[in-house]
């Protein structure tokens, strides 16, 4: 019942010692993870459509410059000028200043026959009309080419415009170094896995690829769903490796290119991992010492009340048992002083009865036989018990006196040694050795000096008792000591080599009429007196013993103010 | 040497009796009271030199009884009867002029020493009080002398 009240309050306080602080902790930590973690994803989107953004805008740039310088020539010149290799090596040398990126420069006429050509290669007089391109720019008026290595191993396109009336149309075909931009694509770099690379329509790589594919390569990992869409677009996707990707794409505005910025989602969101792993750290501890704090206050809380409350029902039974004694004493008191009464009547009875016989056989009206002295033994018995009762009722009377005691200032130096030598004589008689070790800092105590000297005789007694049952009239001793204790208390102890006292008779001691005397020789009275006299004074009494090896009796007694 | 007259004051009937015809076996006179007033009446009515007085009575206790008696009759000895075992309230008794105590329950043995003592010390005062009286007396005649010589 007591235990479970404890288990109850324990887990309450052990609740709420963990909750209080963990509640808001723990929701502290959740906000500032999802705000992180959040704003980390964020910024590092943004970057990479950025980026994204950027170079797109760079690319598109290039390419519309480049074929602006084109259509610029094809404005400018006709034919049959650029027909003519030095006009065209004119022209061409004015493009090379514009832009390095032109590596050659070429006119065809309807059929697809290179017409001139300015440029590294041998090209004049080949016939085009049935590749590809040449169909393409025809139909459309303009066309841009995938990008491919080109003889040198450098990454080239083209760009070809047609110009003049149906029947009469010319190409204007120009070679495009692409490094410049690819360069830039190639040169992008974010964290340790952060690339960027361009894709055609069906997937080809159109630039190197860092983290692996070489121009012209398939992408594997991006192969499909490629369908142009207008503006950015993020996304995770798994490589066919099986590590987790960040995209970022977005189409050109004049080619079906499709720019590609990618960083493994492991690397882009390292710093929230990172965190994540160091604020699962940090909950861990923290929730591992909140619990542990918990716990130990919990505990010591819990012990604490437990030891308080020990203590108030130990209190209270010192208290019930006090005022017990008390009632007990004014009751026996009571008693006592009544029984006195019906004993001086029988003690009168028989005298009376004594001095009737008496004056009988005097007057020879009684003769002496066996009946006379059974008789006489018979009173002289009646006399002897009421002898008996009058010590017991005298003894109870002594335990519950009402009376104040009278209160003086007693100096234990000398008072000790005195009361000791009432008993001195007593003492030498059964050959018991008496010490006394009395301290000159003893403090002086204040109570009443016979009752004082009451408890003094009644412990030397009692002691001299326990000794002539162990030891007969040799090798007795008995140590008489005082000091000063704590709280400036007085202290004083007196031991004894006797008998000693059993445990469970040592739980009984102070109890009135408890006594292990045979009957007759005590009242069970004196120590619980003595017990009464010294609480009356302030002080407190304690008992030890070992059996057969001996007793102490200490008193502790508040100085005098 | 008169004999010594007593009385017993308690308020147990059976004491009284009892105790009168022991005490009237040895020899002694013996007057009884069952309470305080009706010892005080006896005190007026008879020579009694010694009383034996219970504390604790019904009515009129025995300490306002001694009172009464050592105020009236301060020569009477009183011996004070107490059920108590404790010294304050004998002392208490002996303060107001009581001659002794006795703890109850007593032996008749004590109760006739103290009471031959408290008659001894009577004895003893009224002869110093004879012994003045004289004195007195004779003064006065040899004042009588000495005024005749005048």
């Amino acid at each position: 019942m007591v235990d479970s009240r404890y288990a109850r309050l324990r887990k309450l306080i052990l609740a709420t010692m963990i909750l209080v602080p963990a509640i808001p902790f723990y929701i502290v930590m959740g906000i500032g993870y999802y705000y992180f973690t959040t704003s980390i994803e964020n910024s590092t989107l943004t970057s990479m459509k950025r980026i994204v953004d950027d170079h797109r805008q760079m690319i598109d740039t290039f390419l519309g410059e480049r074929r602006s310088d084109l259509e610029f020539v094809a404005q400018s010149y006709t034919f049959e000028d650029l027909a003519d290799p030095a006009c065209l090596y004119k022209v061409f040398n004015l493009l090379r200043k514009k832009s390095a990126a032109f590596v050659d420069l070429g006119v065809f006429n309807e059929e697809g026959i290179h017409v001139t050509y300015q440029g590294p290669y041998k090209l004049v007089g080949r016939d085009y009309g049935s590749e590809d391109w040449f169909k393409e720019v025809m139909k459309q008026g303009y066309y841009i080419s995938d990008i491919f290595p080109g003889y040198r191993r450098v990454p080239h396109f083209i760009i070809a415009i047609t110009r003049g009336d149906p029947g009469k149309r010319w190409v204007l075909r120009a070679t495009i170094d692409t490094q410049f931009f690819t360069r830039l694509v190639e040169g992008v770099r974010i964290g340790r896995t952060g690339e960027a690379y361009i894709l055609n329509d069906k997937g080809i790589l159109q630039t190197q690829r860092r983290s692996g594919g070489d121009l012209m390569d398939l992408d594997a990992d991006h192969a499909v769903g490629l369908t142009r869409q207008e503006g950015i677009k993020t996304f995770l996707k798994k490589s066919q490796k099986g590590d987790e990707f960040l995209y970022a794409t977005t189409w050109l505005q004049d080619k079906n290119w499709l720019l590609v910025v990618r960083r493994e989602e492991a690397d882009a969101f390292r710093d929230v991992r990172v965190a994540t792993v160091v604020i699962v750290i940090i909950n861990g501890v923290v929730g591992v010492g909140i619990i542990a704090a918990a716990i130990y206050l919990t505990n010591s809380i819990v012990r604490r009340m437990q030891e308080i409350d020990s203590e108030k029902e130990q209190l209270g039974q010192q208290l019930v048992r006090a005022s017990r004694l008390a009632e007990l004493g004014e009751m026996a008191a009571g008693f006592a002083h009544e029984i006195n009464n019906p004993l001086q009547i029988m003690t009168s009875e028989q005298a009376l009865v004594d001095a009737i016989f008496s004056d009988m056989i005097r007057k020879g009206e009684l003769k002496e036989s066996q009946d006379l002295a059974d008789l006489k033994d018979s009173m002289a018995q009646i006399k002897l018990q009421i002898g008996r009762c009058a010590k017991i009722t005298q003894a109870i009377l002594k335990f519950g006196r009402k009376s104040e005691p009278v209160s003086q200032d007693i100096n234990l130096v000398g008072f000790i040694p005195e009361t000791t030598g009432m008993i001195i004589k007593k003492a030498s008689v059964n050959g018991i050795a008496v010490r006394e070790e009395i301290s000159d800092k003893t403090p002086v105590i204040r109570g009443d000096p016979s009752m004082l000297q009451q408890v003094l005789l009644n412990l030397y007694n009692n002691a001299m008792d326990a000794i002539l049952e162990k030891h007969g009239t040799k090798g007795g001793e008995l140590v008489i000591a005082a000091g000063p204790d704590q709280d400036g208390k007085a202290k004083i102890w007196i031991t004894d080599n006797g008998v000693g006292i059993s445990p469970e008779n040592l739980k009984k001691i102070f109890s009135p009429f408890f006594t292990t005397k045979p009957v007759g020789h005590g009242t069970g009275l004196g120590l619980s007196v003595c017990y009464g006299i010294v609480e009356s004074i302030g002080g407190a009494m304690e008992v030890s013993s070992q059996q057969g090896v001996g007793t102490t009796f200490t008193i502790r007694l508040p100085a005098a103010a | 040497m008169d004999k010594m007259k007593m009385m017993l004051v308690d308020d147990e009937e059976r004491f009284l009796e009892t105790t009168k015809k022991l005490l009237e076996r040895k020899g002694y006179q013996v007057a009884t009271a069952l309470s305080g007033s009706e010892a005080l009446d006896k005190l007026q009515k008879e020579n009694i030199q010694v009383v034996i007085l219970d504390v604790k009575m019904p009515g009129m206790d025995g300490m306002t009884t001694l009172k009464a008696i050592k105020n009236r009759h301060p020569l009477v000895e009183v011996i004070m009867l107490t059920g108590h075992a404790t010294v304050e309230s004998a002392v208490e008794g002996l303060k107001s002029g009581a001659a002794d105590y006795l703890i109850k329950p007593t032996d008749i043995e004590d109760l006739i020493r103290k009471a031959e003592d408290a008659y001894a010390k009577r004895q003893v005062l009224e002869e110093k009080i004879r012994g003045a009286q004289a004195r007195m007396v004779t003064k006065s005649s040899s004042e009588k002398l000495q005024e005749t010589k005048k």
